[in-house]
């Protein structure tokens, strides 16, 4: 739940950058003829919405409408009374509050005689809204729109990586932390969460799963800002051998995390030790841009052939299913540059330079 | 902390609710029922699975055949393992947000006229167009009311897991208050906070807060700003346990409290115990936030009841944090074994927003406030 620290500082993005990324997407507008872009985000998934304005949708649902020309204008369904805070923590000027959403682009649009409106990942949005748009809209061509947007946050800027790293030096300290020797399960999320929202992250989810033999993993997903990182650790391995390697696998897929590197390529990397695990078990090695995870890359594509973006930040991570449906995962959040990889959450022994392996799937089975 | 259940009394928990859900679509005439939970709405889902789902998309269908049972979705491996094993939905199954082609399969085998969809508002339009094209001669409608109403009355079963969050609640409290000093920002107290009730095996949290003096208007997520002797700190915390959110609404001073903020809490006090006052089965959410409402109406306090200053007197709790809002006008009944909390937070000139409030489960004879934790102005030491 998004309840940590909101905060807007223009020294960490500056103004010029915050423009010129809705000069970016207006732009696109003009390319494809549309006068105004609308982009629904809700309280689990708004990336989109935060990135052009820095607005957190804390709870509730919003839209932001980036006209082609002039300043983008949040409608919402929360009370005005949160205008202000609204307005302190972003780039915001204009927010409108209504019962619904179809009333309020109606009365955003205004009495103009019609044009055409796009929806940023149309098949994302909730259908019903989407109909609602339509129907109030007559005069208007409401057409689908790609992900104008996710695509700008594929490649963080110098901003968002200075960001990142040090939300990666967080969250590295927090998982040492949560996997140390001695603590319970719920010992283990509590120091998760009380060193990231102390540290001012805005989201953590940190949950423990265990094996059948007891092993722990300890994953923390984290949101600083608008950004996300992810690790996974194992912990109380105890005498079992499994744990090393999958530490093993997860190190060698950090470092063949290139540049144009490929899932394929990650399975590739770490199979000589997969292939060690336990019989019956089952693992999966992908990756997912940081942009994506919000749902984890769930509603996004990922074909095993789609080549890491230079300058992406991914999380890397390796998924084992054990017989009897227990799971284990090791995953780490990775900078990659053509220079070699950069393990922002800092797993011991992933520094260096990683080639990328043949083509090869990311699943393997023993 | 997870409250354990015998097998039986289990099976009779879901044995329960499949019957209140097969007779609530008989009512609504639906063949069928798919419940939808994206990441923010998982409550529905939860009620057919008992389980902590995690995927981005996760669905559960039900048909009004007793032969068949409920099969589960999920965009998310684990999620399909931790329903098995919970074994309340046995059949589950793997779904791909972008080719949900086996969700729409087994709907469309299902061939019914009338289908409902709990949370059809929020389903997206990948998901929807796949099931309108898998049954182009099924009736889709709405059935995120139709669950509403179905959870509203809780069983004993969910009242023993509620009155566990309870407890919760009140350490969450404690842990707030014992927080509370200058220079402590106020992202410090929800972390301090967070850590708490995760250690006493809380799932999740919702929590606004707010400090500062009268100029306060509400509450919204923390903000970097550090607290002074003599600032009022504002919140309402609501941990989840075994999927129950419960919440609380208090207030504390850093210090001594001014005599302002002290009859700031004795008017909300008052309007607590009104609209607690007011509680007994069959009693409307109007009714609840009238009684809370009147008592600032008699001081001529009534324009601080209005939109233009707050929000409800009160939701409903259960799976989900924000279910029956009190407020006036909504006629919805609260029968016996409702829960909800009555909280007249608003602004006012007195001491600025105020925040306070217990949740209650009704009762035979009225109504039980579920949390331990005093209702009064804390007042936090300065060190």
């Amino acid at each position: 739940m998004k309840r940590g620290l909101v905060v807007f500082d223009p020294a960490e993005i500056p103004a010029e950058e915050w423009h010129g990324r809705v000069a970016a997407v207006q732009r696109e507008l003009e390319a494809e003829g549309t006068d105004v872009a609308l982009i629904y985000g809700d309280v689990s998934r708004s990336d989109d919405i935060a990135y052009l304005t820095n607005l957190c949708v804390y709870w509730n649902e919003g839209i932001l409408a980036v006209p082609a020309h002039g300043d983008p204008v949040f409608l919402t369904k929360l009370s005005p009374r949160v205008h202000p805070w609204m307005r302190l923590i972003s780039t915001v000027t204009e927010i409108r509050s209504g019962r619904g959403f179809a009333e309020l682009v109606a009365k955003f649009l205004g009495s103009a005689d019609g044009g055409t409106v796009g929806l940023i990942e149309a098949d994302l949005w909730p259908a019903a809204v989407a109909d609602d748009i339509r129907q109030a809209l007559a005069g208007w061509d409401v057409r689908p729109l790609g992900g104008l947007v996710r695509a700008l946050r594929q490649v963080p800027s110098p901003a968002e990586v200075a960001l990142l790293r040090h939300a990666g030096t967080a969250l590295e300290r927090a998982a040492a932390c949560a996997t140390a020797a001695g603590l319970t399960d719920s010992e283990r999320i509590a120091v998760a969460e009380r060193g990231l929202r102390g540290d001012g992250f805005l989201d953590v989810l940190a949950e423990v799963a265990r094996t059948a033999d007891g092993v722990a993993s300890v994953r923390i997903t984290g949101q600083y800002r608008y950004l996300w990182l992810h690790a996974s650790r194992v912990a109380d391995t105890g005498t079992a051998a499994w744990p090393g390697l999958l530490r093993q696998a997860i190190a060698l897929a950090v470092t063949a995390t290139v540049p144009g590197a490929t899932t394929a390529d990650l399975g590739q990397a770490a199979r000589p030790v997969l292939g060690q695990l336990p019989a019956g078990v089952t693992s999966d090695v992908r990756w997912v841009n940081h942009a994506d995870m919000a749902t984890s890359g769930e509603y996004a594509d990922y074909p095993s052939s789609l080549p890491i973006p230079a300058g992406s930040v991914v999380v890397v991570g390796i998924d084992a299913r054990f017989p009897g449906g227990t799971h284990a995962t090791a995953a780490e959040t990775v900078l990659a540059l053509a220079s070699g990889p950069v393990c922002l959450t800092g797993q011991p022994g992933t520094a260096g330079i990683g080639k990328p392996g043949g083509a090869g799937s990311g699943r393997h089975a023993r | 902390m997870t409250v354990n259940h015998d097998g039986t009394a289990d099976e009779a928990e879901r044995s329960l609710r499949l019957g209140r859900v097969r007779a609530a679509m008989a009512a609504a005439g639906l063949d069928a029922l798919l419940a939808f939970a994206p990441a923010w709405r998982r409550e529905n889902v939860r009620y057919f699975t008992d389980t902590r789902v995690a995927g981005t998309a996760s669905l559960v269908l039900l048909t009004a055949s007793e032969a068949d049972g409920a099969c589960a979705f999920s965009t998310r491996q684990a999620d399909l393992d931790a329903i098995a094993a919970r074994g309340w939905v046995t059949d589950a199954h793997p779904l791909s947000a972008r080719s949900a082609s086996a969700l729409a399969e087994r709907v469309g085998a299902a061939r019914p006229a009338r289908l409902g969809i709990a949370h059809y508002e929020l389903l997206p339009q990948l998901l929807m167009s796949q099931l309108a094209r898998a049954l182009p001669r099924t009736e889709i409608v709405s059935a995120t009311g139709l669950m509403d109403d179905v959870r509203l009355v809780k069983s004993d079963w969910e009242i023993a897991r509620m009155r566990r969050a309870a407890s919760v609640v009140d350490a969450g409290w404690a842990a707030f208050v014992d927080a509370l000093k200058p220079g402590q920002p106020e992202h410090g107290i929800v972390a301090a906070v967070e850590a708490a009730i995760k250690g006493l095996g809380a799932e999740d949290n919702f929590m606004l807060i707010a400090s500062g003096g009268d100029e306060v208007r509400g509450m919204t997520a923390p903000t970097p700003r550090v607290l002074r002797a003599g600032d009022m700190v504002r919140t309402e915390l609501t941990p989840q346990l075994d999927g129950y959110w419960l919440q609380i609404c208090r207030s504390a001073v850093v210090g001594t409290a001014s005599d302002a903020q002290r009859r700031s809490f004795d008017l909300f006090n008052e309007a607590v115990e009104a609209g607690i006052a007011a509680v007994h089965p069959g009693v409307t959410a109007h009714e609840v936030a009238r009684a809370q409402n009147d008592v600032f109406r008699a001081r001529g306090l009534g324009e601080y009841c209005t939109s233009q200053y707050t929000r409800v007197r009160g939701h409903g709790h259960g799976l989900h944090i924000d279910e029956t809002p009190i407020i006036e006008g909504n006629e919805t009944e609260l029968p016996e074994n409702a829960v909800f909390i009555v909280h007249p937070n608003t602004y006012t000139p007195i001491a600025g927003y105020h925040v306070l409030g217990d949740p209650v489960l009704v009762t035979r004879d009225g109504a039980e406030v579920l949390i331990s934790t005093e209702r009064k102005l804390f007042e936090g030491a300065v060190r």
